[in-house]
C-alpha cells in the first residue's frame, strides 16, 4: 500500500499510538465543564447589563463587554506597553470571567489623550485599532468631584490641579466663582471646579494629579464610556448641554 | 548501561533555534514600549500570530478573526506533519521549562521513574475540551492558561517589574557605596553597564501592577515544578500543546528504532521531554513527543532515528499491524499472487 495513502488512512482509522485514548466520559465531562462556565459568569450580575462596576474601565477602543471578553486573551500586551502605566490586570472587577483582563487603574496612571498604544499591539483587536483624532473623541468613563475631600470645595483653599491638567481642547473641569467662609469666618471668592459630563473622556488625569492622597478628591468611574450604551448617567449623551 | 554518547548536532541546532526564538520573544517584548512619536514596536504581536489556539478561541467566541492570526495556519500546517515540532524548537515558554528542566540535578535512575509517559498528561486535553466548548457558547478564558499570554501577563505584569526594581536598587546601591581601594573605585565599571541597562533593558519608570504577585507566584510554580517532572507545563497543562497533539497525533516524521541494535537500556527514556516513551517504539506517543531528539542522541547504539514514514517507504516496521491492517496485507498479498498467476 502506497505509504502516503496509508497515512491519510491512518486519520480515518487511527492506529494504536495514534489514538489519544481520552475515553469518552472524561470528555464529555470536560465539555459539560466548559459550558457550565458559561452557565456560572452569566449569572454575574454585570451579565444583566443593569449592574455595573465604576472600577471597571477599558482601555479606549474596548469593544462592549460581551464581545470584549470574547476576545481578550489577557495575555498584557496593553499592559506592558502602557506608558503610564495606566492599565492594570483585573481581578473581580469584571467577575470572574474578566480576571487578568485590563482595566485603568487612575490612582497610578491616567490615559494620555495623545497615545493608543494598548490598541496598537492588541493581538485579538478585543481593544480595536483607533487613531489617535479618533480616540480622544472616546470616553472611557466620567470623572466626578468629590465636595468632601476637594481642597476649594471642603476647606476653601485654593487648588486648580485638575483643571490644569484636564487635556480636552475646552476644558472639562470649569470653575464656578463663589464668595465663601473660609474657617476664621472671613469672606473669600474661591474656584470650585466642576467637571462637565459632555466634554469629559474619563481620562483620569485629574485622579493621578490630584493632590488629596489616599483617595483623590476627583475620581473617574466606568460610567459614561462610549463602548456601553447602557452604562450612562442621563439616557440620552449630549443631554447635559442641553439642559 | 552503556555510556553515554556525545551529543548529536539536531540537538544542538534545537538549542540554536529555542534561543533564537526566546531571544526574539525577549526582543520583542523589550519592544512593546512607547516609540516616539506613540509608536509601539513593530510586530511586537508575532508570537500571538503564531498561535493557533488563541486563532481558533477568538474565532469560535467572537466569530471574527484578525488577518495576522492567519500565520497560525503555518504551525498547524507544520504540526500535521512533523507533530509537535512546535513545542520543542520555537515555543519560548518550553524553551524556558527546558532549560530549567536541564537545570534538574538527580541520577538516571530518579529521571527514569519519573520520566515516562503519566495518565495525567490528558489531563491537557480535557483542558483543551473545556475551553473550546466554552468559547463555542462565547465564553474565552483560554488566555489564562495560553502559553503566551501566560508568559507575556507573567513578564510584563510581574517578573520583568520585579528584575526592573532589583537591578535599579543593586546600582544604586553600588553608586552611593561606592566600594573601591585608592582611586580604583567600582562604579568605574558598573556605570557604564547602568548606562548600556538603561538604555535597552530597563523601563523609563519603574512599573507597578495591583495583583501582580498572584500573577507572579503561578509563574514561579510552573518553573519550579520542571525540576519534579521534565516540562511539567508543556506535559500536563499546556492547552495550546494539547492542540498541536491532537493535530499532530498521526504525523509523518516518526520515531524510528533499529530493534535489532536496541539494547534495552532505556537511555533515551532519561532526558525525554515529553515523556512520549521513546524506549518502546510500539507505544511511542507522537502527541507527547517535543522532537528535541534527545532519545536519538542519547541512545548508545543508534538504534533511533526520525524519519519521514512516506521517505521510509513500505518496508517499515513502525507498528504492530492491528488484525484489520494484517487482513487487508494479506489480501493484497493473495490478490498480487493471483494477478501475478494469471499474467
Amino acid at each position: 500500500m502506497n505509504p502516503l495513502h496509508k497515512w491519510i488512512g491512518d486519520f480515518v482509522h487511527p492506529p494504536k499510538e495514534a489514538r489519544l485514548d481520552l475515553g469518552r466520559r472524561a470528555v464529555l465531562a470536560a465539555g459539560l465543564a466548559g459550558l457550565g462556565a458559561k452557565l456560572l459568569f452569566g449569572i454575574d450580575p454585570q451579565a444583566s447589563k443593569r449592574s455595573f462596576n465604576p472600577a471597571l474601565i477599558r482601555p479606549p477602543g474596548a469593544l462592549p463587554e460581551e464581545e470584549f471578553l470574547a476576545r481578550c486573551i489577557r495575555c498584557g500586551e496593553c499592559m506592558k506597553v502602557c506608558p503610564t502605566n495606566a492599565i492594570h490586570p483585573a481581578s473581580l472587577e469584571g467577575g470572574v470571567e474578566g480576571i487578568w483582563t485590563p482595566i485603568l487603574n487612575m490612582s497610578v496612571g491616567y490615559c494620555d489623550y495623545e497615545c493608543n498604544l494598548c490598541s496598537q499591539v492588541c493581538p485579538t483587536h478585543a481593544i480595536r485599532q483607533v487613531d489617535v483624532p479618533e480616540k480622544k473623541k472616546i470616553k472611557i468613563g466620567l470623572a466626578y468631584i468629590d465636595k468632601n475631600r476637594c481642597l476649594p470645595w471642603a476647606y476653601s483653599k485654593t487648588c486648580i490641579v485638575c483643571e490644569e491638567h484636564c487635556p480636552t481642547p475646552k476644558k472639562a473641569i470649569w470653575f464656578e466663582e463663589v464668595e465663601v467662609l473660609n474657617i476664621q469666618g472671613e469672606k473669600l471668592m474661591i474656584k470650585q471646579p466642576r467637571v462637565d459630563p459632555d466634554l469629559c473622556i474619563g481620562c483620569g488625569i485629574c485622579e493621578t494629579k490630584c493632590p488629596v492622597k489616599g483617595q483623590a478628591a476627583v475620581r473617574v468611574t466606568s460610567v459614561g464610556e462610549t463602548r456601553n450604551p447602557e452604562n450612562q448617567i442621563l439616557l440620552s449623551p449630549g443631554s447635559f448641554g442641553e439642559g | 548501561m552503556a555510556k553515554k554518547k556525545k551529543t548529536s548536532w539536531i540537538v544542538w541546532l534545537r538549542r540554536l533555534t529555542q534561543t533564537g526564538f526566546f531571544l526574539l520573544f525577549c526582543y520583542l517584548f523589550l519592544q512593546t514600549v512607547y516609540h516616539p512619536i506613540n509608536k509601539a514596536g513593530r510586530g511586537v504581536t508575532f508570537f500571538f500570530n503564531l498561535d493557533p489556539l488563541v486563532a481558533l478561541n477568538s474565532l469560535l467566541a467572537s466569530h471574527a478573526l484578525v488577518g495576522a492570526m492567519l500565520l497560525s495556519l503555518v504551525t498547524l500546517a507544520v504540526t500535521f506533519i512533523c507533530g509537535r515540532w512546535f513545542c520543542g524548537w520555537v515555543c519560548p515558554f518550553g524553551t524556558l521549562h527546558n532549560f530549567f528542566t536541564s537545570l534538574r540535578g538527580g541520577r538516571a535512575k530518579q529521571k527514569l521513574e519519573v520520566g515516562g509517559y503519566n495518565q495525567w498528561q490528558k489531563a491537557k486535553y480535557y483542558g483543551l475540551v473545556g475551553f473550546l466548548v466554552a468559547a463555542l457558547v462565547g465564553v474565552n478564558v483560554v488566555g489564562w492558561l495560553d502559553p503566551f499570554s501566560f508568559f507575556f501577563r507573567s513578564l510584563s505584569t510581574s517578573i520583568y517589574p520585579a528584575i526592573n526594581k532589583g537591578v535599579v536598587a543593586l546600582f544604586t546601591w553600588i553608586y552611593n557605596a561606592n566600594p573601591g581601594v585608592g582611586p580604583a573605585r567600582l562604579t568605574v565599571v558598573t556605570e557604564p553597564i547602568y548606562g548600556f541597562l538603561r538604555k535597552y533593558f530597563l523601563a523609563v519608570e519603574q512599573p507597578y501592577y495591583w495583583g501582580s504577585m498572584l500573577i507572579g507566584v503561578l509563574f514561579i510554580t510552573t518553573v519550579v515544578l520542571n525540576f519534579f517532572r521534565a516540562r511539567f507545563w508543556c506535559r500536563y497543562v499546556c492547552p495550546l500543546g494539547a492542540l498541536l497533539g491532537v493535530v499532530g497525533k498521526n504525523p509523518l516524521v516518526r520515531l524510528k528504532k533499529n530493534e535489532e541494535k536496541c539494547d534495552s537500556c532505556r537511555l533515551c527514556l532519561v532526558d525525554c521531554q515529553g515523556g512520549a516513551t521513546p524506549d518502546n517504539p510500539l507505544e511511542w506517543k507522537p502527541s507527547e513527543c517535543f522532537y528535541c531528539w534527545n532519545c536519538e542522541s542519547d541512545c548508545p547504539a543508534q538504534a533511533i532515528t526520525f524519519t519521514s514514514c512516506i521517505a521510509e517507504g513500505r518496508g517499515r516496521n513502525r507498528r504492530d499491524p492491528s488484525p484489520r491492517q494484517v487482513g487487508a496485507q494479506n489480501d493484497t498479498a493473495l490478490r498480487t499472487e493471483a494477478g501475478e498467476k494469471a499474467r
